[in-house]
């Protein structure tokens, strides 16, 4: 459905996409995951024919890009990193005014249906200015999905938004896999995981890592973190205690409490908290760390060199 | 603070020398283009240009392959070149347009039309004119406005009038041909087969301050027309009317209407020709006697005469005087003449018009008018009346006349002619006498027609009608007197001395200062007060949702 | 391209912006025509192009307020990332908000013929004059419209659109005064031919139809436009 043959984008001397290479499946959800300024949004941008490749070529459902714009365009249902809206208009009008564009042949019908779909119903007459951040990330949603494109393209859908909304976010995309190709990019390892069939890394323009989470999850991150916190315990009692669990591969002082490595697919948590018990201390919290990408980079980048 | 050292990389060298190349350049191109030679500037700029260029090359060769082979380049060239077409196409229809001069006058007095008057005048031209008007660039404005105007000339003889345009302060030496040094004035004059303007006949076009001009320029052309071809003599040897005085009793009007009109005018004396034996020039097209106080004597009359058997016209004005031995009276021989060869005569008598008048029964206006002949045409009584002052009752032989003749204006029913010219002329007195005096309705103006010959004659018996004092009285008094001497010259309606169908017509508005408030009212206030409560009414209710 | 064209339409009816301009623009005229009624009551025949012949100059502050938010701000808020994405042609889109922009002029022009009809309630008004200029200053502000647009296409900032449109108006504007600028007479008429005022003072504005003006104004809004769309495509390949 997306196919990607050498794309690259230099802006004059910079190059923010290099050379640039990979496929998607129809009914596939593919995360491009990368920190900031990794070129995920131009790649996007590109797809979506917003700009032009330097060199290279990019299709979907078999068109190119650049040459066949307006056929890709129709193809495709596009969420930009912040979400474009016409504040004075309502829910109901913005979504309308996309799907007429976009050719929905009944918008009305359908319209009704997306909002019902990325639940905003009961503010279907409200205007977009009152709307909440959230709120408009899903109608952004909405109107990217409204002409039931082949392909989606977002950019970012949960980017500041509070965590009740990153779910609801989540849960929509996840609904699109049977029938929607999607190509998502984040970077959060763990919204990744948790939506994507296949993750691609990117750094400076380039993938430096491809495949399906749980692979990527084991060559990325050799090992799980935990937090743990323990009371009654001064913090080289804690340290030592912690350092003598089985499994346990580092021990880092973090605030008040300890992060600690343990190694992949084992989880430990049973021996933490019985180890603290036994030692008589009180364990107060317990909960494993979801790394971030800048970590996770740092260890892939510095270890590719 | 930190102190960032100022980068400089190859890249950005290359960036400033394909800048400082590009625009160098373009203006020197441009430049080149503008002045036609290179000049020391120019060839800087180009220089510049090639090193800048040069620098790019140098420092960015990448770069440079890029922008020459690249796709940026060959859409933005494309998308310059069709800008530039279509700029041209645009241009192209423009100018067809603007030749091809599709106009519609929206205007209700049709002021980019022509009349009906100037096209009939128009269908006359047959020579070269020139329309030469003056505009400083200052005023351009009006001279686009007028040329929408002049415009309709040149279209409407199909490129026989033609428009210039000097620029007075461009050309001084030519303005000061033309004898002007300020904008807008006017000119017409013929054209000289080389192409020049013909000073000879030049002459100045007044101009109006209403706007309107049609009346002007075509008066001015039919004045081209015309000159050099009637000449119309004003008889001064019977002691008339002067045409140059300038008072209520002169006819200096008359006579510039007629100069305006393109006529020329010179006076001559027929008592003086009889006495020398000589006779009236071959060119009078008419002759105009204009309340004559003497009678012709025979030697006289033979002068007019042998004018009138080779085809002249004569204009006689002839007012009853209240003494003895003047132009027309009692046992004049002048009087015979006319009566037995044009079978028209003037009355011992004053017309008393109790129907028709003023306040005085003497002051009359022509009650009924009779079109047999072109010269009460446009003599309308309700439209067009004719004013007459102490008229003298004219008669016609209506009985195996001599020659065709007719009555043009006549008196009311309820008139009569006065013959008690003494009572009259001593103590104003007036008093209808069965017996003595000549049952109305009468004659005020007649005319004779010989056929053979070509005489025309008119006379009325009335010249107060065409007075300073009394011509703008009444509308028809101006069309009487244009419309007999172009009856008498063949001119008929080629001229027109009056300001008949080139008025604007648009009334001026009467309006209260209570109807002015309420509009005020109305389009100041609540209209836009409307409009912000509309906005009130959209932003609360936008507020709420 | 009727779908954005009717979004911009809603959006002027739906915001109270939109009122507050209509409701200035007519008081502006509505002064002017009243105080013109005044100086003519009694004194002259009513003039009918007096309102027009006021828009042609308050246009060329008035234009870039409706256009300079179209382009620029779709480019700041980045709903022309969207539209641009989406299967419409650049055409359309600025077809569409041009269309929107003297749609929303023609009815606040259709408000001012109020004006007309008190003037036919009072006096006998020359209406062919009137609807002449009625004509031109329409197409006199389609005109102004799409340069308007052109500078909102140009630049991301409103305020910057808006003054680049008054400026290059103010120049297009100039006209008459083009004579007293340059001395040659030849050179002035060929710049009077250029500017917008040249073609609607002298005749339009005095009841005259001339095609070559329509065409005039036609061609200005083609150019305009044209530039302008390839200013929105330029997006497409640019970089």
């Amino acid at each position: 459905m997306i196919e990607v043959r050498n794309l690259t984008k230099r802006f004059g001397s910079h190059t923010a996409v290099d050379d640039l290479s990979f496929d998607a499946q129809p009914g596939e959800i593919v995360g491009i995951l990368g920190p900031n300024g990794a070129g995920k949004t131009t790649t996007m941008r590109m797809l979506t024919g917003f700009m032009p490749p330097t060199s290279g070529t990019a299709k979907i459902a078999g068109f190119d890009v650049f040459n066949d714009s307006l056929e890709v365009r129709a193809r495709v249902g596009y969420l930009p990193e912040q979400v474009p809206v016409y504040p004075d208009m309502t829910v109901r009008g913005y979504v309308t005014f996309w799907a007429e564009l976009r050719g929905v042949r009944k918008p009305h019908a359908r319209v009704d249906e997306v909002i019902e779909r990325v639940q905003l119903t009961d503010r279907r007459n409200s205007l977009i200015r009152n709307l909440s951040k959230g709120m408009r990330q899903r109608l952004g949603l909405a109107q990217a999905i409204v002409h039931d494109p082949q392909v989606i393209i977002l950019d970012e859908p949960t980017i500041g938004i509070d965590p009740q909304q990153v779910i609801e976010v989540r849960e929509t995309v996840r609904q699109f896999r049977t029938k929607h190709t999607v190509l998502f990019s984040t970077h959060i390892l763990s919204e990744a995981e948790q939506i994507c069939d296949r993750v691609l890394i990117i750094h400076q323009g380039r993938i430096v890592a491809e495949g399906a989470p749980a692979t990527l999850r084991q060559q990325l991150q050799p090992g799980a973190h935990l937090y743990v916190l323990i009371g009654g315990a001064d913090e080289a009692q804690a340290r030592n205690l912690l350092e003598h669990i089985p499994g346990v591969q580092s021990v880092q002082a973090q605030g008040e409490g300890f992060t600690i490595r343990t190694q992949p697919d084992v989880d430990i948590r049973a021996e933490v908290s019985e180890s603290v018990m036994r030692a008589g201390f009180a364990l107060l919290e317990l909960r494993p760390v979801a790394m971030t990408l800048e970590d996770i980079f740092l260890d892939i980048v510095g270890r590719k060199t | 603070m930190k102190n960032d050292p100022i980068i400089i990389t190859r890249n950005q060298i290359g960036q400033w020398g394909s800048y400082i190349g590009g625009v160098g350049l373009l203006l020197g191109l441009l430049g080149w283009l503008w002045q036609g030679s290179i000049t020391p500037i120019i060839a800087g700029l180009l220089v510049s240009g090639i090193l800048g260029i040069g620098l790019w090359v140098l420092m960015s060769p990448q770069e440079f392959k890029d922008f020459i082979s690249g796709r940026q380049t060959r859409y933005s060239t494309m998308a310059v070149f069709s800008t530039l077409l279509l700029i041209g196409i645009v241009a192209l229809v423009y100018i067809i347009l603007q030749r091809a001069t599709l106009t519609l006058d929206m205007t209700l007095a049709q002021r980019f039309t022509l009349s009906r008057e100037s096209l009939d005048v128009l269908r006359e031209v047959n020579g070269d004119i020139r329309i030469t008007g003056f505009y400083s660039s200052r005023a351009l404005a009006a001279r686009e406005v007028d040329d929408q105007f002049f415009r309709l000339y040149e279209t409407a003889t199909n490129g026989r009038i033609t428009r210039q345009y000097i620029n007075p302060d461009e050309e001084p030496a030519l303005a000061q041909r033309f004898g002007i040094y300020s904008d807008g004035a006017l000119f017409l004059s013929y054209l000289k087969p080389d192409g020049t303007v013909d000073f000879e006949s030049l002459a100045r076009v007044p101009r109006s301050t209403g706007g309107a001009q049609e009346r002007e320029m075509t008066q001015a052309i039919a004045r081209l027309l015309l000159s050099n071809t009637i000449k119309v003599y004003f008889d001064i040897g019977q002691d008339e009317l002067d045409p140059l005085d300038t008072t209520q009793q002169g006819l200096s009007g008359i006579h510039a209407g007629m100069q305006e009109s393109g006529l020329i005018t010179e006076s001559l004396s027929i008592s003086g020709l009889a006495a020398t034996g000589g006779s009236i020039p071959e060119d009078a097209s008419a002759i105009i006697m204009a309340r004559p106080t003497t009678d012709l004597n025979a030697a006289e009359i033979a002068v007019l005469d042998a004018y009138l058997k080779r085809g002249g016209s004569l204009f006689l004005m002839a007012d009853v005087l209240f003494n003895e031995n003047t132009f027309l009276s009692e046992g004049s021989i002048f009087n015979d003449y006319l009566w037995q060869n044009y079978g028209i005569r003037g009355q011992q008598a004053v017309i008393v018009d109790f129907g028709a008048s003023l306040q005085s029964p003497l002051d009359i206006i022509g009650a009924a008018v009779f079109t047999e002949t072109t010269i009460a045409a446009r003599l309308d009584p309700a439209s067009a009346p004719t004013l007459f002052r102490t008229s003298r009752a004219v008669e016609v032989q209506t009985e195996n006349p001599p020659v065709n003749n007719g009555v043009v204006i006549l008196s009311s029913e309820n008139s009569y002619g006065e013959t008690n010219l003494r009572d009259l002329a001593e103590t104003n007195s007036y008093e209808a006498n069965e017996n003595e005096d000549i049952p109305g309705p009468l004659p005020i103006a007649v005319w004779a027609w010989d056929k053979n010959s070509g005489a025309k004659i008119l006379l009325v018996g009335d010249s107060d009608f065409v007075t300073n004092g009394f011509v703008t009285s009444a509308l028809g008094n101006a069309v009487l007197f244009t419309d007999g001497l172009s009856w008498m010259t063949g001119l008929t309606e080629q001229i027109s001395f009056a300001p008949q169908g080139f008025n604007s017509g648009l009334p001026l508005i009467f309006i209260s200062t209570q109807q002015l408030d309420l509009i005020a009212l109305v389009t100041v206030i609540l209209m836009p007060g409307l409009m912000l409560v509309l906005g009130l009414v959209i932003w609360t209710r936008r507020v709420r949702r | 391209m009727w779908i954005i064209f009717r979004r911009e339409v809603g959006q002027y009816f739906a915001s109270p912006v939109a009122y507050l301009i209509a409701a200035g623009f007519l008081v502006l005229t509505a002064l002017i025509f009243n105080n013109d009624l005044t100086v003519s009551a009694t004194v002259k025949p009513a003039s009918p192009s007096v309102v027009p012949a006021f828009l042609s100059f308050a246009l060329v502050f008035f234009a870039p307020l409706l256009t300079m938010r179209m382009l620029a701000e779709e480019s700041r808020e980045g709903t022309l990332e969207l539209l641009l994405t989406a299967p419409v042609t650049d055409s359309a889109i600025v077809l569409g908000k041009f269309l929107g922009a003297w749609f929303y002029y023609t009815m606040l022009l259709a408000l001012t013929l109020v004006y007309q009809v008190i003037l036919v309630s009072v006096t006998q008004p020359d209406l062919g004059h009137a609807i002449s200029a009625y004509i031109g200053i329409w197409l006199y502000g389609g005109a102004t419209i799409a340069v308007g647009l052109l500078f909102s296409a140009l630049t991301e900032n409103q305020v910057i659109a808006a003054f680049l449109a008054t400026a290059a108006l103010l120049i297009l504007w100039l006209g008459g005064l083009a004579g007293q600028i340059v001395a040659n007479l030849d050179l002035a008429r060929m710049l009077y031919t250029l500017t917008l005022q040249g073609h609607f003072t002298s005749s339009f504005a005095v009841g005259l139809l001339r095609v070559e003006d329509a065409a005039y104004y036609a061609g200005m809004m083609a150019i305009m436009l044209f530039i302008t769309i390839r200013i929105v495509e330029s997006h497409r390949w640019r970089g």
